[in-house]
């Protein structure tokens, strides 16, 4: 068989099966939309809070006012009583407490240090690091009020005690992501994901439906087509369809959701083609060893969480257990998550994340070793039999 | 010829037996996952992130600073960078999560009290990440701040520890994590993805035993005469293991792990059973529309794989768009979630759970489009046979 006759062949199957042409078109569309979907408003806000003042003196209020004016927190309620405010935290599922101690004006004077104290419902740990950075922020630039009045009572000029509130300053500022907003944090390093596992769904249910086949004792032309050309005219048709819905997430989708990008074109398209061959190549694997079609969507499905969360883009490395980590390293979509976020994300030059470009080509060289083996020993199999034509054979 | 009810469900038991595929989908594959999911969060809080100090500086103040961020349990310090380009390629490349840098007149400008500054850049593409190295970066700076500054204040004049204790601080603070005392991420994170998980297990599991049926006997032979009791027949089987599988994925987290539990086990593994039939009306909804396998997986897998960002957890339902709100709600397991939330960590009283039981109970509704659905088409099959 020419390569014209496969590359035929092979676009006939895979533009012609509607499950394929579902899962990869309209899953990745789909999923574009709908994934970015619950954090469209970039930062949680205004987490409804609720305050107990046993205090009820002016600079109280004025914390209670301080607090309420930072973005992150509203106090939306008022106990008086710390059981009256648990009641009400649990209720009206609020998502902090604050407790102004009773005299802590007059503490405050008398140079006793009072505690403010500060309750989050962490359940919700990112929603209660939010609403602890609020109430923290304005207690703190309370306290340092507070400080810079006692300087200038104690006869220190305004601007001295301005600067002198505090022994060091320390500055913290979020880079990459400089909103720490969630889309920015989800969206890049998901859609790495779709990516790779809509591909090899699709390559899985083209492989999975001709091995259904096999095993019904059916041929095809991917039966009699040479391995090696087989493989090739596969994992590149299944490329370029993908490397279409790649300039359509990080062109469209990356503007579209204003997700700030580093990584100059030539450099991007450079990572973008081991990423895709190592994906093709290993949907290829799986589609040869399932005997139905639909087992390539429920595997792909099922590993989703453990790549997602074994990458090392919401939890660190550092953390996995090494053999796990180990393993999943041999996914392509663990190292090109990682390339990817340095790459484009967070600007890194293209000779820093050469480890990981040559462990893609690593999978890739891994997978097309392992495919044309198995297409070759079925082929073989199938030439002994009666069944095979020996023209195609020979 | 009509089967008895039980000689059908025995006919569903032998078949879920018998097919290899969805005998480990039910039995040992979930095992699997939750196992490989708690060992992924076995270490529970990151301890030893790494991050870089700059210091251009090397005082004794200077050096004491980068000590206090070293004995952080959260963080490890390599101060061998020598220049920002350095630093910055290590942030950059991903070998550190934070960099810091020290001026090089910070040790003479502390003594001065000209309150010199710390800059540190902190990696917030990995949020998650970047949220708990700047936590341990500001609780470091506090004591560091607080030690600098009551050493001053005992100098200059307050001869009481306390007094000069308070000038450094004016107030102090007490912080509560309520209902997660030590900020466990693994608990945070794990109570939400092995419901998500589960959710996932359900409907995938609903859309291949159908698709079994319709793969080894046929669709319409399968339902026969009497399509509700045939399908009543597939779904109290499956019901019941789904039950099992949410009843171990709780026994496993606040018994084995021994994660606490405030409420009332019978309301959860009510709403459990009731998000499985809800799950199992979903899933068997979209076989039922398109009598396609592959169609159906795939819409199946887009339905459930997105379902942990829907779910609340990590982003607060109260910010999300009504569109997100109305997406949120067609998954039975975020209602399930709530109460799993709500029992385990305030054991909110019964009513509290009713509107969410209520929302699962709706499920009846996709429930019913199915039994209409296998209806009408086991009349078309046959009205096709007889023909």
């Amino acid at each position: 068989m020419s390569w014209w006759d496969i590359f035929i062949l092979e676009c006939r199957a895979i533009f012609g099966n509607q499950a394929i042409m579902l899962t990869v078109f309209g899953g990745v569309i789909f999923y574009s939309f709908l994934y970015p979907l619950p954090y469209a408003h970039q930062v949680p806000r205004e987490q409804k809070v609720v305050v107990v003042n046993l205090d009820g003196s002016q600079l109280s209020r004025k914390l209670e006012r301080m607090v309420d004016a930072t973005p992150q927190v509203q106090l939306s309620e008022r106990a008086y009583s710390v059981g009256e405010a648990q009641q009400q935290f649990v209720d009206k599922k609020l998502a902090g407490i604050l407790v102004i101690p009773e005299n802590f004006y007059r503490d405050l004077l008398l140079g006793k240090q009072p505690t403010l104290s500060f309750a989050g419902d962490a359940s919700y740990i990112l929603v209660y690091s939010t609403v602890l950075e609020g109430m923290l922020g304005a207690g703190g630039t309370m306290a340092a009020e507070v400080k810079v009045s006692r300087m200038l009572m104690s006869g220190q000029a305004m601007a001295l005690a301005k600067e002198q509130y505090s022994a060091i300053r320390l500055n913290i500022r979020p880079v990459f992501n400089k909103t720490m907003g969630y889309v920015s944090y989800v969206i890049p390093a998901v859609f790495i994901l779709i990516l790779h596992q809509t591909l090899i769904i699709g390559v899985g249910i083209l492989g999975g439906e001709q091995n259904e086949a096999r095993m019904k004792g059916l041929g095809g032309y991917w039966m009699e087509a040479q391995p090696f050309k087989l493989l090739i005219i596969r994992a590149l048709l299944f490329v370029a369809i993908y490397w279409i819905l790649c300039i359509y997430y990080f062109g469209f989708s990356f503007e579209y959701y204003a997700v700030q990008h580093f990584a100059n074109l030539a450099e991007l398209n450079l990572l973008i083609l081991p990423f895709l061959l190592g994906a093709a190549l290993l949907g290829i694997c799986i589609g040869l060893i399932l005997p139905r079609r639909e087992l390539a969507t429920l595997i792909v499905l099922l590993s989703s969480m453990p790549l997602i969360f074994g990458c090392g883009f919401i939890w660190p490395t550092e953390s996995v257990p090494a053999p796990i980590t180990a393993i999943l390293q041999f996914i392509p979509v663990v190292p090109a998550i990682k390339a990817f976020l340095q790459l484009n994300q967070m600007g890194a030059d293209f000779s820093a994340i050469m480890p990981l470009y040559k462990q893609m080509w690593v999978c890739v060289a891994l997978y097309g070793l392992l495919g044309w083996g198995i297409l070759f020993l079925r082929r073989r199999g199938y030439c002994t039999s009666e069944k095979g034509p020996d023209i195609l054979c020979g | 010829m009509s089967l008895s009810f039980f000689s059908r469900i025995n006919r569903e038991l032998q078949e879920l037996i018998h097919d290899r595929w969805l005998f480990s989908l039910l039995s040992w594959i979930p095992l699997l996952l939750l196992a490989l999911m708690w060992l992924i969060f076995s270490q529970g809080i990151p301890r030893e992130v790494p991050m870089g100090v700059i210091d251009l500086d090397k005082s004794t103040i200077s050096r004491a600073l980068v000590r206090h961020y070293q004995v952080s349990p959260t963080l490890t310090v390599d101060d061998g960078y020598m220049a920002l380009h350095e630093g910055e390629a290590a942030l950059r490349s991903g070998k550190i999560y934070a960099l810091a840098v020290i001026p090089s007149d910070f040790g003479a400008n502390a003594i001065l009290g000209r309150a010199p500054q710390v800059t540190v850049f902190v990696n917030s593409q990995f949020l998650l990440v970047g949220k708990i190295v700047t936590s341990a970066l500001l609780q470091a700076q506090g004591t560091f701040n607080a030690q600098i500054e009551v050493g001053k204040n005992l100098a200059t004049g307050s001869p009481v520890i306390t007094v000069a204790i308070a000038r450094a601080l004016p107030t102090a603070n007490q912080i509560t994590p309520l209902f997660n005392i030590s900020l466990n991420y693994a608990q945070f994170l794990i109570s939400a993805i092995l419901p998500a998980i589960w959710q996932i297990f359900m409907v995938a599991a609903t859309v291949l035993s159908l698709a079994a049926v319709h793969r080894n006997i046929g669709l319409a032979s399968w339902l026969g005469d009497s399509p509700f009791r045939s399908l009543l027949a597939k779904f109290l089987p499956l019901s019941l293991i789904f039950w099992l599988h949410g009843a171990i994925i709780l026994v496993v987290m606040y018994v084995w792990i021994g994660w606490p539990m405030h409420g009332s086990w019978l309301l959860l593994l009510f709403t459990q059973l009731l998000t499985a039939w809800a799950s199992i009306a979903a899933g068997s909804l979209l076989f039922f529309i398109t009598r396609d396998t592959d169609r159906s997986m795939s819409l199946a897998s887009s339905y459930v794989a997105p379902g942990l960002a829907f779910m609340g957890v990590t982003f607060p339902v109260t910010d999300m768009t009504s569109l997100a709100k109305i997406w949120r709600s067609l998954l039975p397991v975020t209602h399930y979630v709530e109460v799993q939330f709500a029992q385990v960590n305030y054991g909110a009283p019964l009513t509290s759970a009713i509107p969410k039981l209520l929302a699962l109970s709706l499920f009846s509704l996709p429930m019913f489009f199915v039994f209409v659905l296998a209806y009408w088409f086991s009349r078309k099959a046959r009205a096709g046979e007889t023909a």
